[in-house]
């Protein structure tokens, strides 16, 4: 166990090291000549290899469970489950709640978890919200970054899907963190993780199979769309937690984009009707 | 067992930091979101149109809402001041088609959402109108949504959809350019590539 939270330490301290390393580095290249956000995918070959073996994963296995599944259980059902699943997810909320230094959001985070599991039947029904007590999920690798941590090289993991080195450090830890496994101890909560990682899988696939679908047949670059969708998802919950959030790079970027048609030469107009 | 002093306190604070989140108001901007939303739920949700007439109905609306001739100069970036205004046409008209059929024949998925808009800020030259799309009988299964406008003297036009903190116009973009980086930045591979994908 201590081992456990030894390699966390050990992890997050390398991780904080070269955020703070790379935050200098990043100051002065700010100096020169201001550059177009390019995206940090320096391991693209690989891992658009990964990400076709994961797309026939997915078709093979995934895909076929997840139909399945939506076909045979029953919307009611299924939301019972979705819900059951955030539940359990709540006591990892609140322990990076606190690691984020949010106390009034661990407050809600177990107080959530605690009416969920008891008036809303083991976190099958969400009575909690009903009475305003909402609160986001946070995994540890919004807390790394909310440590100055940077996300770090796109990276596509076999099976995982998208993810980066300081997401990836998040999950691993996230699982050693979990209150839920270290009160557990032993086979129970290995099986209760077994059921939130098989079953978050297929709930989380279920519920995206025409988004998913849509998606791939009318990409362009179905591996670009959905890096893209990945790295702005994932930053943008980050910065929920930050001050200087993603929401001004994102309004440099269209910011550059000049309005006055200068920037694009030559303009071609079509008149839509 | 609970402590409900406590769960009141906390409510208190959650709502009074919600209520802070936003101080300027752009009413003309919000009435815009407010109308398009409308608008568009009346065509999504009227039974009667045959699919067809409802996608057409559906362009019409988009069409004089959303600034597509700068939407689809964005996503090209900086592919556009290279291209030949010959390219540049076939671009836009090729992009137009690839824009209608990604929402063309699912727009009977639709199923009660409602949009609320909860404030609006200035993001440099543009406004942004933040929103929750609801799905009728939840209170609690929300989607955020943000629409980044441009006011062109009391003209409004949509620039960019963010769901989620996801922005679909920056998405788009950085798809053209991951394609056009991994086939000789070359505009008329695009062109025919998006030609294809509206098939």
């Amino acid at each position: 166990m201590k081992y456990r939270i030894l390699i966390v330490l050990f992890l997050s301290s390398v991780l904080v090291l070269q955020g703070c390393a790379s935050k200098e580095a990043s100051v002065n290249d700010s100096n020169s000549e201001t550059e177009i956000v390019s995206v940090n995918d320096p391991l693209e070959k690989v891992n658009r290899v990964i990400f076709q073996f994961n797309i026939i994963f997915d078709k093979l296995i995934l895909r076929p469970i997840a139909i399945t599944y939506k076909a045979i259980v029953p919307e009611f059902l299924r939301n019972r489950i979705t819900y059951s699943l955030n539940n359990l997810g709540m006591p990892i909320t609140a322990v990076n709640n606190l690691l984020q230094g949010e106390l009034a959001k661990a407050g809600v985070s177990t107080s959530r978890f605690i009416i969920n599991s008891t008036v809303g039947v083991l976190g099958f029904f969400d009575p909690a919200s009903s009475i305003g007590l909402e609160s986001e999920n946070e995994d540890f690798g919004q807390t790394l970054s909310v440590w100055g941590v940077p996300s770090g090289p796109y990276l596509v993991l076999p099976f995982l899907g998208p993810s980066n080195p300081r997401d990836f450090t998040g999950l691993l830890s996230t699982s050693l963190l979990d209150p839920m496994y270290q009160i557990g101890g032993g086979s129970a909560s290995d099986s209760q993780r077994l059921y939130r990682m098989g079953t978050g899988a297929v709930d989380f696939r279920s519920q995206n199979i025409e988004i998913l679908d849509d998606l791939q047949d009318n990409s362009i670059d179905y591996y670009a769309a959905v890096r893209s969708f990945y790295s702005q998802g994932r930053e943008s919950q980050a910065s929920n937690n930050l001050e200087n959030n993603t929401k001004t790079q994102e309004n440099d970027i269209f910011d550059d984009f000049d309005i006055d048609e200068s920037y694009v030469g030559p303009d071609i107009e079509i008149i839509y009707d | 067992m609970i402590n409900f002093k406590l769960l009141n306190s906390i409510l208190v604070l959650f709502l009074t930091f919600a209520s802070f989140a936003y101080g300027n108001d752009y009413i003309q901007e919000e009435q815009f979101v407010n109308k398009f939303a409308d608008q568009a739920i009346e065509i999504l949700s009227n039974e009667d149109i045959a699919e067809n007439d409802k996608t057409s109905r559906f362009t019409e609306l988009v069409m004089n809402s959303i600034d597509l001739n700068l939407v689809s100069k964005f996503v090209l970036s900086k592919a556009w001041k290279n291209s030949t205004d010959d390219q540049k046409e076939r671009y836009l008209i090729a992009f137009k088609e690839y824009f209608i059929n990604s929402y063309a024949n699912k727009l009977d998925q639709y199923s009660g959402e409602k949009i609320q808009v909860v404030g609006s800020e200035a993001a440099g030259k543009y406004i942004i109108v933040d929103s929750n799309i609801v799905r009728e009988g939840t209170d609690t299964l929300k989607v955020n949504l943000k629409w980044r406008l441009i006011n062109r003297d009391a003209d409004i036009k949509i620039i960019d959809l963010n769901i989620e903190g996801i922005s679909l116009v920056i998405a788009q973009r950085e798809e053209f350019q991951s394609f056009l980086a991994n086939n000789d930045n070359d505009i008329e591979k695009l062109i025919d590539k998006i030609i294809t994908v509206s098939k």
